[in-house]
């Protein structure tokens, strides 16, 4: 017992220390005020958000705060965190994809509305459109000579047979959409259960089992030769295209969708003014302007011209429809996935 | 102390635990502190270095503030390319002049380029490089909205050297209208050359915006990488730190450039370092320790080896070993202890010779009392038929005899050893009887005893040879000698006078009984004996006295002790 009060010198002694070092190396940090953040889940690429994140920054002086993720997985993130939501915008996916996960959202009327075209807007304002993109068919210009692929019909015929890039629709949600696609511009006059059926079969036997497992994959694919055609985005097909790769892109005649991907506010989220503000600025002219010019993709206002070679009024569009689409996902999935897998492979001649 | 552990119960150990408790308490405070102070100290001076190093990195940096400012300022109002840029026609050359005369001096530190109302660069500091033109609704010239001063922009890509790192740009106003941008990059180059050598060569260096996004780095790839790990932390509203814990940072504001100054400089004390300072005073405090247990078991043994030696001298004691010495070193306070204990033995061996030799001399008086029974019943026995035989013959005076000598003979070999006063008496009268008969009748004998005392119990045949020394002595050349006894008691003590009329005793033996010389013993054995019995049976305070009072007079003095019971009867005359 006699010896405590040692033992306590010692301690204390021994806590100063510490503290005067705590003191020494903290250092100032400039912690903005919470009116000041944002948060931004975003499953877009860096090149993409980070000029638009930027600018917003400077305009506004809010702290953006990004989070980069795969579609899927931040969507499972904000439900995962539906009751105390950290991020404040879901920025990127598909709108099959978000409207999938539409209960975890606020809708939001964008002051841009006006200015939207009527195709891309949300009919209960759950998302924001950010981009259209079409799917197209592209084919390597050294293996395929023009006019030899025109529309989806051609992906069917046995000369192409496992000569195609396709992505694994059950990862790549623009595959997916190639798919829904796929079948609602060859399966209009059919009925619809048997048609549908029939033509997941016949677009399987013509991959002959080939699917690759990121949409990327594709374009390199393609290009590379190692595949003659593939189903893509018109966006990143424009790029490989500029950037010189040996592949042309063909709008398929039976016609094509325009699916676009969008933004939106999280429900609860922590600082919804800026969230707004920062969906209104992803539609505004500014940010549309700068997507076409830099990222050639198609801006969804009616007042931003695309620099693309086809206007949006010379593609034929077939029906497709969006919330129909995301219905089915399943069931289409299944289905694919027992036709590639080899499930109709008794029956093929 | 009974809840202690038997560990400390010894005094050793005690002492050990503490002189081991100190020295490590000690020791490892001292080394604690130490190395604290020593460590805020030199964690406050590098934080002090660090806090000049941003000072003189902010005094740059507001230079280059004032440089850009100044040219600004100098263009805002010049007409001549005011007009120019607002599309009326002026000369190449003249239009050129009037922009480097503006930039003297600070075109060392950036570029300046002129931007016309829709983009289109139109002038330029320098010949190559930099955009030919720039969206008017985005970025740079967009920012440009407050007239007369600069908006700062921050790269897109900090590692991109060959575009500026930090833009400002102001409008430009000629006749009340928009006519274009004065945009001013500060690229890589420029801030290296304004801030090289102005942060230290350890440190690192990292400019931000004011919304913690890189601007500039000395290496760009290290912008790129730590800046969104320090923004993570601003977010988070952490102070900033490194998670190996090898930097430590420092941040200063610059609001003219709009920028951040964040110093990145090594620990001082990172936790090798740290971990080399604490091994190293563990490695003092262990040896410390070494020394001290030795120390301790020096001193604890030192002091604890004449405490087993003086045990074991006890314990020898106690076994009966008088002789046991135990060697005292030294002079202090144990040695002193030991002594004490040497003399206190020493004491105790010479007390206990003496018991011995008291005992020996007792013995010896007794197996000479024994000797003097040895000629026991046989004598008596032939004393009664030489009684009878004389009255046979009618020698009555061999008859008496005969039978006083018997009755003396028999008092003599009984067993009792204290007999009643008057027994004694009465054997001395039978001795006196046989006395007068061989020395005639030529003495007087008396005795003055009083009634009273005739029960008192004295040691047997103690008057007998007092009374043979007065008639061997005090008759001796000497014709009417006198003898008397007197006995007296005062208070508890019992005194027996015997006097007789002779010459007395010589001078020196007078006084108390002394012992004396082996050589008179012989002579006055009876003296020895009766003074040694007395002693042995009453005490050294009792005894005999000599003294000379008109002839030798001997005087016993015993404690007066009466009989119990009724005496034994004496040897019977029959």
């Amino acid at each position: 017992m006699r010896r405590f009060p040692w033992f306590l010198l010692l301690c204390a002694l021994l806590l100063a220390g510490c503290a005067g070092e705590d003191a020494a190396s903290s250092a100032a940090s400039p912690a903005p005020a919470a009116e000041d953040r944002l948060t931004v889940y975003t499953s877009h690429k860096r090149e993409v958000w980070w000029p638009i994140v930027k600018e917003f920054e400077e305009r506004t002086g809010v702290w953006v705060d990004v989070v980069e993720g795969g579609t899927n997985e931040l969507l499972g993130r904000i439900a995962a965190e539906a009751d105390a939501p950290r991020a404040d915008v879901m920025f990127g996916g598909g709108v099959e994809s978000l409207a999938s996960a539409g209960q975890y959202f606020s809708p939001w009327v964008s002051s841009e509305e006006e200015a939207l075209d009527p195709r891309y807007r949300s009919p209960d304002g759950l998302w924001v459109p950010f981009s259209s993109l079409p799917i197209v068919l592209i084919y390597n210009t050294k293996l395929v000579s023009p006019g030899e692929l025109t529309g989806w019909e051609d992906l069917l015929s046995p000369e192409l047979r496992g000569q195609i890039a396709f992505a694994d629709p059950a990862v790549s949600g623009s595959s997916f959409t190639a798919v829904m696609t796929c079948l609602a511009a060859l399966g209009g006059d059919e009925d619809a259960r048997d048609g549908e059926e029939a033509l997941l079969r016949r677009l399987t036997e013509s991959l002959d089992g080939r699917q690759l497992s990121s949409s990327g994959g594709v374009l390199t694919a393609v290009a590379g030769g190692s595949a003659k055609v593939g189903v893509t985005l018109e966006e990143t097909a424009l790029q490989w295209e500029a950037e010189g790769a040996d592949l042309a892109l063909v709008y398929p005649a039976e016609g094509t969708s325009a699916v676009p991907d969008a933004g939106a506010l999280i429900r609860g989220a922590p600082h919804p003014e800026n969230a707004g503000a920062f969906l209104d600025f992803i539609v505004g002219r500014d940010v549309q302007t700068l997507l076409t010019e830099r990222f050639c993709r198609r801006s969804v206002r009616k007042d931003v011209e695309s620099p693309q070679r086809v206007p949006m009024e010379d593609i034929p569009l077939a029906d497709y429809d969006v919330a129909a689409a995301s219905a089915r996902r399943e069931a289409v999935l299944m289905t694919w996935a027992f036709y590639l897998g080899g499930g109709g492979e008794e029956a093929a001649p | 102390m009974k809840g202690k552990k038997p560990l400390l119960r010894t005094f050793r150990s005690r002492l050990f635990a503490a002189v081991l408790a100190v020295t490590a308490v000690c020791l490892l405070v001292s080394s604690a502190a130490l190395l604290q102070a020593v460590r805020v100290r030199m964690i406050q001076d590098a934080a002090e270095d660090a806090r000049e190093d941003l000072d003189s990195v902010l005094s740059a940096l507001d230079g280059l503030a004032e440089g850009l400012d100044a040219a600004r300022a100098a263009l805002e109002a010049d007409p001549l390319l005011l007009s120019a840029l607002a599309g009326e026609a002026v000369r190449e050359t003249e239009a050129y002049a009037a922009l480097f005369s503006a930039t003297e001096g600070i075109r060392d530190y950036a570029r300046f380029d002129l931007y016309d109302a829709e983009g289109i660069r139109r002038y330029s500091t320098q010949a190559s490089g930099g955009a030919p033109s720039l969206p008017p609704g985005w970025g740079v010239l967009r920012s440009a909205d407050t007239p007369g001063a600069f908006a700062f922009t921050a790269t897109d890509d900090p590692a991109d050297t060959a575009r500026p790192l930090l833009r400002g740009a102001a409008p430009l106003y000629w006749e009340g209208r928009r006519v274009g941008t004065l945009a001013a990059g500060v690229y890589h180059a420029h801030f290296r050359a304004l801030l090289e050598g102005k942060y230290g060569g350890r440190n690192d260096l990292l400019l931000l915006s004011a919304l913690w996004r890189p601007v500039y780095c000395v290496q760009p790839s290290l912008a790129a990488s730590l800046s969104p790990q320090l923004r993570r932390q601003v977010l988070d509203g952490a102070p900033l730190s490194d998670p190996s814990g090898e930097f430590s940072y420092q941040t200063a504001d610059c609001p003219a450039l709009g920028v951040y100054a964040v110093l990145r400089r090594p620990e001082v004390f990172t936790h090798d370092t740290m971990r080399l300072l604490y091994t190293i005073s563990l490695a003092f405090a262990l040896f410390g320790l070494a020394a001290s247990v030795f120390l301790s078991f020096q001193l604890s043994g030192r002091l604890s080896r004449p405490v087993r030696r003086l045990t074991a001298g006890m314990d020898a004691v106690e076994a009966g070993d008088l002789t046991v010495r135990v060697e005292a070193r030294g002079d202090d306070e144990l040695a002193s202890l030991t002594e004490r204990f040497n003399e206190m033995v020493a004491a105790l061996a010479k007390s206990q010779e003496a018991l011995v030799e008291n005992q020996r001399e007792l013995n010896e008086a007794q197996i000479r009392m024994l000797q003097a029974q040895l000629n026991p019943h046989f004598l008596c026995n032939t004393l009664d038929t030489m009684k009878w035989i004389s009255k046979i013959n009618r020698v009555p005076q061999v008859a008496e005899m005969s039978a006083d000598l018997a009755d003396i003979l028999r008092y003599a070999i009984s067993p009792d050893e204290l007999v009643p006063l008057r027994r004694e008496l009465a054997v001395l009268e039978r001795y006196m009887d046989i006395q007068r008969v061989r020395l005639s009748g030529r003495f007087a004998f008396s005795m003055d005893v009083p009634e009273e005392l005739e029960d008192a119990l004295v040691p047997k045949l103690i008057l007998q040879p007092l009374v043979e020394n007065a008639v061997l002595h005090g008759l001796e050349g000497v014709d009417r000698g006198e003898i008397s006894v007197s006995v007296r008691a005062d208070g508890g003590t019992l005194t027996a006078r015997v006097r007789d009329s002779g010459r007395g005793f010589p001078e020196s033996l007078t006084g108390p009984y002394a012992r004396l010389a082996a050589a008179s013993r012989r002579d006055r054995l009876g003296l020895y004996n009766v003074d040694t019995i007395l002693k042995k049976y009453y005490g050294e305070g009792y005894g005999l006295t000599l003294e000379n009072d008109g002839g030798a007079v001997v005087t016993a003095t015993l404690p007066l002790r009466r009989e119990e019971e009724g005496g034994e009867e004496p040897c019977g005359r029959s």
